[in-house]
């Protein structure tokens, strides 16, 4: 319905936007999509020979050596295990909080509204330092622990504003007729707030999600001598460093010794781009569908 | 005696104000459980830690407790203020946020509007993702293609040349001046894709029917951008624009740390790199926190004033 | 009475919250090396008796390695059943620093720590503990390694921290295949008969003749001479040059008399101002690739590995996988060779490490740690003659032969397996051939063989290719050490292992005067015309810091190292 009437009211000013506006895309399709392909090529490439440079598209010559080398580390998919854990817990976990806390200073006629936000959007402007963070959390009992990953990150300040505002963005009429039947503020938060919020929801679970999947420092400082808690990030890190010979004094020998080295930090960091990054990217697509059309509202009120 | 009665009545009316208040919130015993759960939690773990902001004060030495360190005043903030070099790293950190504030508002926002204005759905969703690729980039892979990029003998002076635009390599990262806006450049293609998304999200919330209502009017797609699609993400473009507004000293640390060297050093240098050299890589744990200290205070006057502008413009506020 | 209410109600609350963190993770702890026992295996000492029962101990590098656990290698195995002792061992990710500092305020440590550039911090911290005692009673093999250098490992409080790395004993040898941080490339060497290059004009007299001759390679322009100072993190290489060129060995930011022991800085000297003038004077012929100061670590190696570069300044460790590359590729006339220049041919080069002993690397017993008797004996066992041969050479007829002359020999396969990331791990070279009590890279059996394979002849020779012969022929030398200088005693080396306490003056001097390098190198070599003003300028810029103050501390650690107080 909708498709037909715009093109039928198509003027040629708007077809030269259009194609305009295709062009534009495409250019930024190719200028985003370079990096990927180029780790991709120098992933599959020849560690030794990517040190001559100026692989761009495609591998030069074609090897496997550095997946081999990436997934030799046997911790690796016990690691991914832990990563998706993280991920998955962590994003159910600190959605659900942070929309309730946002929900509940949302609400005009709560009286705190103002001191509870106060409270925590300052906190996105200081940091009492690492060591005390770090203090803290051993004090807390917290040190060698899963929930280290989830419980100091349940709120996201930011995200509980985004949140906010499309709450406060919904038309006012749908809550107090709520109210009028007789819901509660959790009735009405889980009943009518959390469907009608959906594209804020998914864009906050992504961002909390790729937070979570990315993270390696908190595994650094905290649990960084449980390997059973190690996340995929961190031991590519391990990886990644333990490539970079040469460094230390016993390696200049070898170095100096016309030791070809097997894999460099440029190829395993291509390597580990990709291995880290596919699944998270693919995470995207299925969110994607709700940012892309919404319109809950609409359906809503019809 | 009038003034005695003035102030009786005065605090009667405090008194009373006060009492309606909790009885009010005394209604409000749900919201109380769905917020101040997690009040706990931020002061615990945002509060509490403030204690370190003490290690300002001090030559701090790990490993020893508060009552073991030495007292020094206020000689890490005079260390950092009488620094010649502070006063630059600062201009190049005002300048490089602001630059990244708002190319990174513009770009986002644009691609957002034009995003929504692509009808081939599959064609949107692949655009969308293929353009937020870059954020999952790590910045030394992201610092190292732009390096090659703009080596002399790179892409980028190659098409340059062919255009006849120069006439000789220019070494891009070689020349100071030029590094604010390479690094505008490299944060907007690492980022726009995925700033985007949260402008997406606030453009599903219009109401379809508006769109409808202006094609009848014979509204121009141009026309219904600007005044449907972006009045529709204002709410959030404001909002966005106060919290990055009180981020204005956080202008990053590995583009300009990576991209950095000798040549434009004097351009690239900024707060975080001055508090790596002086302070982490010298363990002087007081001055990196008298530099975040004063960090937050100029964040917490931006952002007050960012607010209370909004406030005054009668636009969506922080809180 | 409504106000009470409501703060109780929120402390409740905030009770509860807490306990209710607290209560998800405690049951968590278990596996911390939370308790400190302080006892065991006392008495085992005492009546000299050692104890082999089963024990892992935990052991944190501040390098880089893989995490492992010992006994999972050939010589942790070995090691283990002589002992009895497994070693779980965990090396840093991440920032080094920053690992110390949560490590320190924790409190908890791992038994033994090798703490690299993070012993300061854990001295000051109290981290470790006296091992004085501890050899005294314990380490018959641990005073005969270290016996000579008890001055140089006791701390100014008269205590033994850590056993370092460099303990050379039974004579010094030098390594065979020692290099400059001045390269050229062999075809150029060849186009000219292999003459005698010594001097930096010479040097670049005969980049810039070939030059000349041949401006194009593959249809690319050569590049005279390029140098590594692109990244912050290695503009020493451009900074340290006037030192060598001096002839004087890499003694970090200052260059020690050798009779007067004043150190003394060569930044704004005239050995600085030389050097940047004749870099600056390439680049006005077009010699000289700007992008020296722009091109990360990856642009500088395929640069070199694209054979365009005629001649270049780097460090074997920041430029090995491109040397190797090259080497591997078989073309002879592409590699390079470094050289001993200095700035005139009356200087005698000092490109091969004198003698030296560095003091700030080592490995040492924590506060935490649960048995030091029993580590303290792992060390000393480490330490015969026959383990150190096993965490070097491994066992005869696997990874090296002995030939009829009672030397140790190896052949290609072996060496390939020693030079091999994969198989150094799973042997366990990779964990034990250096971050121990040990041998310095220098040292000698009684059998006459050297400790390390690499400096060993007849493996040197082994690697050697056909090209290396000839190279090698040309100059009448049979390694590639015979172009340098013999080094000559200097008993503070090195000067840039000297501990500057952290923040101090002498630190910020150390930071603002590099600054002003970064800052203002570039400028001067690749101005044209305006190279003496800038340089006035940059003198200005330094005179302003306290160069005289941070030489007379360093003077004064000299001359307390050549006094024996290090």
């Amino acid at each position: 319905m909708l498709k037909t009437s715009s093109a039928r009211s198509s003027s040629v000013g708007d077809k030269i936007f259009d194609i305009c506006n295709y062009i534009f895309m495409i250019f930024l399709i190719i200028v985003t999509l370079y990096p990927f392909i180029n780790m991709f090529a120098l992933s599959f490439n020849d560690a030794n020979d990517s040190i001559r440079g100026d692989i761009y598209f495609w591998p030069r010559e074609w090897t496997f050596r550095n997946y081999e080398y990436v997934f030799n580390e046997s911790n690796v998919f016990y690691a991914t295990f832990i990563s998706a854990a993280r991920t998955i817990v962590g994003t159910i976990i600190s959605v659900f909080c942070t929309s309730m806390l946002a929900y509940a200073i949302s609400r005009p006629e709560y009286k705190l509204k103002k001191f509870v936000s106060i409270t925590f959007i300052f906190t996105m402007y200081f940091s009492g330092g690492l060591i005390p963070g770090y203090l803290l959390i051993k004090e807390l009992g917290m040190l060698n622990s899963f929930w280290v990953y989830i419980i100091p990150g349940i709120i996201g300040v930011f995200n509980m504003i985004v949140i906010r505002s499309f709450i406060e963005g919904l038309p006012e009429g749908i809550m107090e007729s709520a109210k009028m039947d007789g819901a509660g503020d959790l009735t009405t938060f889980i009943r009518i707030v959390l469907p009608l919020t959906v594209p804020a929801l998914a864009t906050v679970s992504l961002f909390v999600a790729v937070y979570q999947w990315n993270s390696w420092f908190d595994v650094f400082l905290y649990n960084s001598s449980r390997h059973n808690l190690s996340t995929l990030q961190y031991e590519l890190m391990k990886i990644l460093s333990t490539s970079n010979t040469g460094t230390s004094a016993a390696d200049q020998y070898a170095n100096a010794q016309g030791n070809v080295q097997m894999v460099t930090p440029t190829s395993v960091r291509a390597t580990m781009t990709i291995v880290a990054s596919v699944p998270i990217i693919m995470v995207y697509p299925f969110l994607q569908k709700y940012f892309v059309k919404g319109m809950v509202v609409g359906g809503v009120k019809g | 005696m009038e003034k005695h009665t003035l102030q009786l009545t005065e605090s009667t009316s405090d008194d009373s104000r006060l009492r309606a208040f909790f009885k009010a919130l005394s209604k409000q015993k749900m919201l109380m459980l769905m917020s101040l759960p997690f009040l706990a939690w931020v002061i615990i773990f945002k509060y509490v830690p403030l204690w370190g902001w003490t290690i300002a004060f001090q030559k701090y030495r790990l490993g020893r407790d508060i009552f073991d360190q030495a007292w020094t005043g206020l000689d890490n903030f005079k260390f950092l203020f009488q620094e010649e070099q502070f006063y630059l790293v600062l201009r190049n950190t005002l300048v490089m946020s602001s630059i990244n504030l708002v190319l990174g508002f513009v770009t986002a926002i644009i691609l957002a509007l034009l995003l929504n204005e692509l009808r081939r759905i599959y064609f949107k969703r692949t655009v969308q993702t293929i353009s937020y690729l870059p954020h999952f980039i790590s910045w030394v892979v992201a610092a190292n293609i732009v390096q090659t990029a703009l080596a002399p003998e790179g892409i980028f002076n190659v098409l340059l040349l062919q255009f006849n635009i120069i006439d000789k390599p220019i070494l891009w990262l070689g020349v100071g001046e030029y590094f604010w806006s390479i690094l505008g450049v490299t944060e907007v293609w690492k980022n726009v894709g995925w700033n985007t998304i949260i402008y997406l999200a606030a453009i599903t919330t219009i109401d379809p029917t508006q769109y409808e209502a202006a094609e009848i009017d014979g509204a121009s797609r141009i026309q219904r951008m600007l005044h449907i699609t972006l009045p529709g993400m204002k709410p959030v473009i404001v909002i966005l624009l106060i919290m990055n507004l009180g981020h204005i000293l956080e202008s990053g640390f590995e583009p300009q740390y990576l991209l950095g060297n000798g040549m434009n050093v004097e351009y690239s240098e900024n707060l975080d790199i001055f508090v790596l050299k002086y302070g982490i890589q010298m363990n002087n744990y007081g001055l990196a926190t008298a530099a975040g200290m004063f960090k937050t205070v100029v964040s917490f006057i931006f952002l007050i004033a960012a607010n209370n502008l909004a406030k005054r413009l009668g636009e969506n506020r922080l809180y | 009475m409504r106000k009470k209410n409501w703060l109780q109600t929120s402390l409740a609350l905030l009770t509860a919250v807490a306990l209710l963190l607290t209560g998800c993770s405690s049951n968590n702890d278990e596996g911390g090396n939370t308790t400190k026992t302080n006892t065991s295996s006392e008495t085992d000492g005492k009546t000299g008796e050692v104890s082999k029962d089963p024990v892992t101990f935990s052991y944190f590098g501040f390098g880089t390695n893989n995490d492992v656990l010992a006994s999972e290698t050939t010589i942790g195995k070995v090691l283990q059943q002589q002992t009895g002792v497994d070693w779980k061992m965990e090396y840093v990710i991440g920032d080094p620093s920053t690992k110390a500092g949560v490590m320190i305020a924790g409190g908890e440590y791992p038994d033994v720590i090798s703490p690299v550039s993070e012993l300061a911090k854990l001295l000051d911290a109290e981290a470790l503990i006296p091992l004085n005692d501890l050899i005294e009673q314990h380490g018959p093999n641990i005073k005969r390694v270290y016996g000579d250098y008890m001055d140089k490992i006791t701390h100014e409080d008269g205590n033994i921290y850590i056993l370092p790395f460099t303990a050379n004993i039974g004579g010094y040898l030098t390594e065979p295949d020692a290099s400059s941080s001045i390269w050229i490339q062999r075809r150029v060497l060849k186009e000219f008969g292999y003459p005698e290059v010594k001097t930096l004009d010479q040097y670049f007299d005969l980049i810039e003749q070939y030059q000349a001759k041949y401006p194009k390679v593959d249809g690319k322009d050569t590049i005279g001479y390029a140098t590594f100072a692109g990244e912050p993190g290695q503009f020493y290489t451009i900074t340290n040059a006037p030192m060598h060129l001096a002839g004087y060995p890499n003694d970090g930011n200052v260059m020690v008399d050798l009779e007067t022991h004043e150190a003394k800085l060569y930044q704004g000297t005239d050995y600085e101002k030389k050097w940047l003038q004749k870099l600056n004077e390439m680049h006005v012929k077009g010699l000289f690739d700007p992008e020296s100061f722009t091109a990360n670590g990856d642009q500088f190696m395929a640069k070199l590995t694209s054979g365009r570069v005629l001649g270049f300044s780097g460090y074997i460790w920041q430029i090995g996988n491109a040397i190797n590359n090259l080497k591997a590729a078989g073309n002879d006339d592409l590699r390079y060779v470094s050289l001993p220049i200095v700035f005139d041919e009356n200087t005698t080069d000092a490109y091969m490490d004198p003698p030296s002993f560095v003091n700030n690397r080592g490995l040492g017993i924590s506060v935490s740690a649960k048995d030091p008797v029993r580590i303290i004996q792992y060390w000393d066992n480490l330490l015969t003659d026959e383990n150190q041969k096993l965490v070097q050479w491994g066992e005869e007829g696997v990874t090296y032969s002995v030939n009829e002359e009672g030397r140790f020999v190896m052949n290609e396969e072996q060496l390939k397996n020693r030079n091999d990331n994969d198989f150094k791990r799973k042997y366990g070279f990779a964990y034990f051939d250096y971050e121990w009590p040990r041998y310095g890279n220098n040292s000698v059996y009684e059998d006459g063989n050297a400790h390390m394979p690499f400096s060993q002849p007849e493996v040197a020779d082994v690697n050697y290719t056909d090209g290396d012969r000839a190279l090698l022929e040309a100059y009448g030398i049979n390694t590639f050490s015979g172009f340098f200088a013999k080094p000559v005693e200097r008993p503070w080396y090195p000067a840039w292992s000297i501990e500057k306490a952290q923040g101090s003056p002498e630190d910020i001097f150390n930071q603002k005067a590099g600054d002003l390098q970064q800052k203002y190198f570039p400028k001067l070599v690749l101005s044209e015309g305006k190279f003496e003003s800038v340089w006035n300028e940059y003198l200005e810029e330094f005179n302003k810091l306290d160069a005289a103050g941070f030489e007379a501390f360093m003077t004064a650690k000299v001359k307390d190292r050549v006094a024996g107080k290090w």
